[in-house]
C-alpha cells in the first residue's frame, strides 16, 4: 500500500509536467482560461511527443508560484480518488494476472513488464482509456446522449465474468463514495441518463469532468492508478522485491503516456483490444484453486 | 494515376446476401433470398426444424477494397444455422482494407447459429469486419468467428497487416455484448506477446445467448481434449468462449469440439471436409 502511494506521488509530479506539455485544450466546462496561463511554461523544456525517454526530465527549480490554485485542488482530488485508500477495493483485483502468474506466463520483472505493457497498451487499459476520454468529453459538453452511449458500451465491453465484476464493482463503489463525499452534478447526470452498471473508468471520468479536472491531468492519473494496482498485484504474486517492482513501473511510464495520447485520438466506435490470452487468463482464474484476488 | 485508381475500383468485388427464413408448421423455410456480386447462399436439404444455410464466395477470396454485406433474418420460431462452404482467405491489400458487414436479426422464439469456417489472413492483409446482432428478448444465438494469421503449415506467416473485428449484440434493444478486436501494424510482434497470443496464430471467439453456468460447465468438461487454450465464462445471462491455438488445424479441432458441445448437434457437413 505504502509503495503504491509513493508511486502515486512521484508519478503525479510527472503527470503535472505532461499536462503542461499537453497540446490538447482543457476540456472541462470550467477553467479553460486557467490552463492558458499554465501552458505558457511550455518553452522550459522539450515538448515533442508524450513519450519522453526515461528518465523523464522534469523542470528544475522551485516552482511554488507555478501551480494555479485550481490545479492544486485538482491534484488533491485526483490523488485522493485514485489512491489505494479510496474505498473501491482496487487491491482485491488482479485483472487475470493471478492466473498468469500461476501459469508461469508472468514470473520475473521482465515478464511482468511485458504483460503490463500489453494490457495497458492493447488490452483493458487501452480500452478503459478510450471510455474514459469519451465519458469525460460527454460530461464536459453536457451531452447526455453521448454520456448514455459511452456508459452503455462500457458496460457491455467486457470479456468475462470477473472482469465485469472488477470494473462494475469498483465503478459502483467509486460513485457511492464520491457522491457522498465529493458530490457533483456530473455523477447525478450519469445516474439520470444510465440505469445500468457504471464501469470504473466512466465513473472516474465523470467525477473528474464534473470537478473541472481536465482530461490531460485526469486520464494519465487514472491509467497510472490502474497500472499501479496491477503492478502491486504482480509484486505480491510473483513475488518481486519492491525495488524491482518500481523499476518495472518506471520503465512503463512512456507506455502509459502513449496510451493516454492515443485514446484522445480514438473514436468511441473504433475502441479495440487484442489481449486474447489475458482474457483467457481472466476466465481461467474463475477455477483457479488458490486465489488471493477476486479477478 | 486516375486510370489506375479507376481500374482498381472497378475490379473490387461488391457482394451482398440478404437471407430471411421463417417458421411454418414447425419447419424452417426460406422466406426471402437476395444475392449480388460474388456471394451466393444455398439452403440444401429438405426443410426440417432447423435449416442450414451455406454461404459461398465465388470469388474464391477477398482482396483489399472488397465490400461484402450479409444480412440474415430468422423470423419468429425459426431455427437456422449459417456456415460457409470454405475457409475465407483475405489476401494482401495494397490500398484500402476489405470490409465485411454482417447483420443478424433473430425474432421471438427463434434461434440462429452463425458459424462460418475460419477466416485466413495473408501477410499484409487488411480486413475490417463488423457484426451487428439484434435479438428478440427470448431469441437464441450462437455466434462464432475464427481467425488464422497465416497458414503456418504452408510456410505462410503474417508479419504485418490490419485486422479489426467489431461485434455489437443487442437484445430487446439493449446492448448486451460488445467487443472489438484490433490488431494493427506489426501483427507477428503483437501475437508474440504472452498477454496477446504468446506466439500462437489462431484465435476464435464464441458468444452464446442465453448462456449460463451450464454452458460454462459443458465447455470446461472437454478440458482434456483441447489442443490449444480455451477460456469460458458467463455473466449477465450470456456466455463467451475464447480460443487461442498454435495453428489453424488445432484451432479448428478445438472450435469444432466447442460448437458440437454447445449445440448438442453434429457440425454442418461442410465443417468436416
Amino acid at each position: 500500500m505504502a509503495t503504491r502511494m509513493a508511486v502515486g506521488i512521484t508519478t503525479m509530479t510527472a503527470i503535472i509536467a505532461m499536462a503542461r506539455k499537453s497540446p490538447e485544450g482543457h476540456l472541462s466546462p470550467s477553467g479553460r482560461g486557467r490552463r492558458a496561463k499554465v501552458r505558457q511554461v511550455r518553452g522550459d523544456y522539450p515538448v515533442e511527443g508524450l513519450d519522453p525517454p526515461h528518465p523523464n526530465p522534469l523542470p528544475s527549480g522551485e516552482r511554488w508560484s507555478g501551480p494555479a490554485q485550481g490545479e492544486s485542488a485538482a491534484l488533491y482530488r485526483l490523488m485522493t480518488w485514485l489512491s489505494p485508500a479510496y474505498p473501491v477495493g482496487a487491491f482485491s483485483y488482479s485483472g487475470g494476472l493471478e492466473y498468469a502468474v500461476e501459469a508461469s506466463d508472468v514470473h520475473d520483472p521482465q515478464s511482468l513488464q511485458q504483460w503490463l505493457v500489453a494490457v495497458m497498451a492493447h488490452g483493458s487499459g487501452g480500452s478503459d482509456a478510450v471510455l474514459f476520454v469519451h465519458a469525460h468529453r460527454a460530461i464536459a459538453a453536457a451531452d447526455d446522449r453521448a454520456l448514455a452511449a459511452v456508459a452503455e458500451l462500457a458496460a457491455a465491453f467486457v470479456p468475462s465474468r470477473e472482469r465485469h465484476l472488477e470494473t462494475t464493482a469498483q465503478g459502483r463503489a467509486f460513485v457511492e463514495a464520491t457522491r457522498a463525499a465529493w458530490p457533483c452534478d456530473a455523477l447525478d447526470r450519469l445516474a439520470a441518463v444510465w440505469d445500468g452498471p457504471v464501469v470504473y473508468p466512466v465513473a472516474v471520468a465523470a467525477a473528474c469532468a464534473g470537478h473541472g479536472i481536465g482530461l490531460e491531468l485526469a486520464l494519465p492519473a487514472y491509467l497510472q492508478a490502474v497500472a499501479a494496482n496491477l503492478l502491486s498485484a504482480g509484486v505480491r504474486l510473483i513475488p518481486l522485491g519492491q525495488t524491482d517492482g518500481q523499476r518495472v513501473f518506471a520503465a512503463i511510464e512512456p507506455v502509459i503516456a502513449e496510451t493516454a495520447r492515443r485514446a484522445t485520438a480514438t473514436a468511441l466506435d473504433t475502441i479495440g483490444s487484442a489481449t486474447f490470452r489475458a482474457d483467457i487468463a481472466g476466465m481461467r482464474h474463475e477455477t483457479q484453486y488458490t486465489r488471493l484476488f477476486r479477478s | 494515376m486516375l486510370m489506375t485508381a479507376d481500374a482498381f475500383a472497378a475490379n473490387r468485388a461488391v457482394g451482398r446476401i440478404d437471407l430471411a427464413v421463417k417458421q411454418h408448421a414447425g419447419l424452417t423455410r426460406r422466406a426471402h433470398v437476395f444475392e449480388d456480386g460474388p456471394l451466393r447462399v444455398r439452403v440444401p436439404g429438405a426443410p426440417g426444424r432447423e435449416a442450414e444455410a451455406v454461404i459461398v464466395n465465388t470469388a474464391g477470396g477477398i482482396a483489399g477494397g472488397d465490400r461484402l454485406d450479409i444480412t440474415v433474418t430468422a423470423g419468429g420460431g425459426a431455427a437456422l444455422v449459417v456456415t460457409s462452404a470454405a475457409a475465407e482467405k483475405v489476401y494482401r491489400a495494397l490500398g484500402p482494407p476489405a470490409e465485411i458487414g454482417v447483420t443478424l436479426n433473430v425474432g421471438a422464439g427463434a434461434s440462429l447459429a452463425w458459424m462460418p469456417q475460419e477466416t485466413i489472413l495473408f501477410d499484409a492483409a487488411r480486413l475490417a469486419r463488423g457484426v451487428d446482432v439484434e435479438l428478440a428478448a427470448d431469441a437464441r444465438l450462437l455466434l462464432a468467428e475464427a481467425i488464422v494469421f497465416g497458414r503456418t503449415a504452408m510456410g505462410e506467416r503474417v508479419t504485418e497487416g490490419c485486422f479489426t473485428d467489431r461485434w455489437r449484440v443487442r437484445r430487446a434493444g439493449r446492448l448486451i455484448y460488445a467487443e472489438s478486436i484490433r490488431l494493427d501494424g506489426a501483427i507477428a510482434a503483437r501475437l508474440a506477446e504472452p498477454a496477446i497470443a504468446g506466439g500462437r496464430v489462431a484465435v476464435a471467439t464464441v458468444l452464446v445467448v442465453p448462456g449460463n453456468d451450464a454452458t460454462v460447465a459443458a465447455v470446461r468438461g472437454c478440458g482434456q481434449e483441447y489442443r490449444g487454450e480455451v477460456g469460458v465464462s458467463s455473466w449477465n445471462g450470456i456466455a463467451s468462449v475464447r480460443l487461442c491455438a498454435i495453428d489453424g488445424a488445432a484451432l479448428r479441432h478445438d472450435l469444432a469440439l466447442v460448437l458440437q458441445t454447445l449445440r448438442a448437434a453434429p457440425l454442418p457437413r461442410l465443417w468436416l471436409n
